[in-house]
């Protein structure tokens, strides 16, 4: 837990709006351990999972610390394909055992002339 | 600053790219990129407008990743291909993204001369202190004593100081940023993107898979907790004794001072050729 934590009442706007993107999560635990409030806990997988909400105080710390984008803070979080979000409510599992309806690597459409996937370097 | 979201970041990554990205679990390369695309979005600068350079390394596949004009070059020569692009296309923003070992060691010399030169550059240097890439061998910044692949009894021989070797090479803006100072790096970077001369950012980042497990540093989260404690505001540096400043750094703006471009003399220069063969003098 951070040691930058201070036990203050949240401001009058919490809670915010936390969204997680576990498909592009690699459990490297930058946004558990650097929240000042300790908002984020890890789920038995080591994922993080939104423990507190109401003491989010939208430092966007969590998502500038995240070397993989998988995490957003604020209303305004980008929308993603539908169904590529996993969903709050499945139970935690690791990565391969969950299901997505589309690839979980796409945020935007897919290209209609794309063919098949470049990694290209 | 004006106000961006961090969540920019997803309208500048390529999305046709394999996510997530290929360096290890909190590698601070991803916080550097999500820094540099918020740097750029608050610059104003349209995606037409800003080149990545990148050379060989882990840092090498950072363009890769974001949706601006974008070069992977050879291990080096990121400068290199930058100050072509740059004479040929002034009106371009060129931004090279280089390790500590492309740029020190393989590219040393183009760092150099290119801070020599003044050219209007923005170098951003991941300084991870190893080549994270190939096994963590040991690089010109790795501390003395500090272990390595190629060091298992210590490192032999004292590190490079990138920030201050780029300022006594001449370089007109040097800044030093640590991936745990994330809202200081965004700042920096910004005001080296918008500035004109030679702009080194150095970003001293954690590499826990190679360098960290060899010197017993634990995890990247323990690195970055490391840089927090060594990192001493600039400002604060200069009034620090010398058995103070043992073991630590200065982080912030180093150095920023005005010096002539070496794009307006070249342009000087061009315009005197053309004026002498007008005249039939050439």
């Amino acid at each position: 837990m951070s040691e930058n934590a201070v036990d203050q009442p949240p401001p009058a706007d919490s809670p915010k709006k936390i969204t997680l993107y576990p498909a592009w999560c690699k459990r490297c635990g930058n946004c558990v351990a650097f929240c000042p409030r300790q908002v984020l806990k890890n789920d038995e997988w080591g994922y993080p999972q939104v423990a507190h909400p109401e003491k989010c105080i939208s430092c966007h710390m969590c998502e500038m610390l995240c070397p993989d984008f998988a995490i957003s803070v604020g209303e305004d979080a980008p929308v993603r394909k539908e169904g590529a979000w996993f969903k709050e409510e499945t139970p935690s599992a690791p990565r391969g055992a969950r299901e997505f309806s589309h690839s979980p690597e796409r945020l935007a459409p897919e290209p209609a002339d794309r063919e098949e996937e470049d990694d290209g370097a | 600053m004006s106000t961006v979201h961090p969540s920019i970041v997803y309208d500048w990554l390529r999305h046709d790219k394999k996510f997530p990205h290929v360096w290890c679990p909190g590698c601070g390369l991803g916080i550097v990129l999500g820094s540099l695309v918020r740097a750029l979005a608050r610059s104003g600068l349209g995606k037409n407008e800003v080149v990545l350079v990148s050379g060989i390394g882990c840092s090498g596949r950072l363009p890769v990743y974001v949706d601006v004009g974008s070069v992977h070059t050879t291990h080096g020569r990121a400068l290199t291909f930058a100050t072509g692009i740059k004479l040929a296309k002034p009106e371009l923003t060129v931004i090279t993204v280089m390790g500590d070992g492309d740029s020190t060691a393989i590219g040393g010399n183009h760092l150099i001369h290119a801070a020599r030169r003044n050219l209007d550059l923005t170098a951003i240097i991941v300084n991870n202190q190893t080549y994270g890439m190939t096994g963590g061998q040991f690089s010109p910044t790795t501390p003395l004593g500090a272990r390595a692949s190629t060091a298992a009894y210590g490192h032999i021989e004292p590190a490079f100081d990138i920030s201050a070797l780029c300022a006594t090479a001449g370089a007109s803006f040097v800044a030093r940023a640590t991936v745990f100072h994330v809202v200081q790096m965004d700042k920096l970077l910004l005001q080296a993107i918008t500035r004109r001369g030679f702009n080194v950012v150095e970003v001293l980042s954690p590499c826990h898979t190679n360098f960290g497990r060899q010197n017993r540093l634990g995890s990247q989260i323990d690195m970055m907790k490391g840089f927090k404690k060594a990192a001493v505001q600039a400002s604060r540096w200069d009034k620090m004794s010398e058995s103070e400043r043992e073991g630590r750094f200065p982080v912030g703006v180093l150095v920023d001072r005005d010096r002539p471009l070496y794009l307006d003399s070249y342009k000087r220069i061009c315009e005197t050729a053309a004026r002498l063969r007008a005249e039939g003098q050439i």
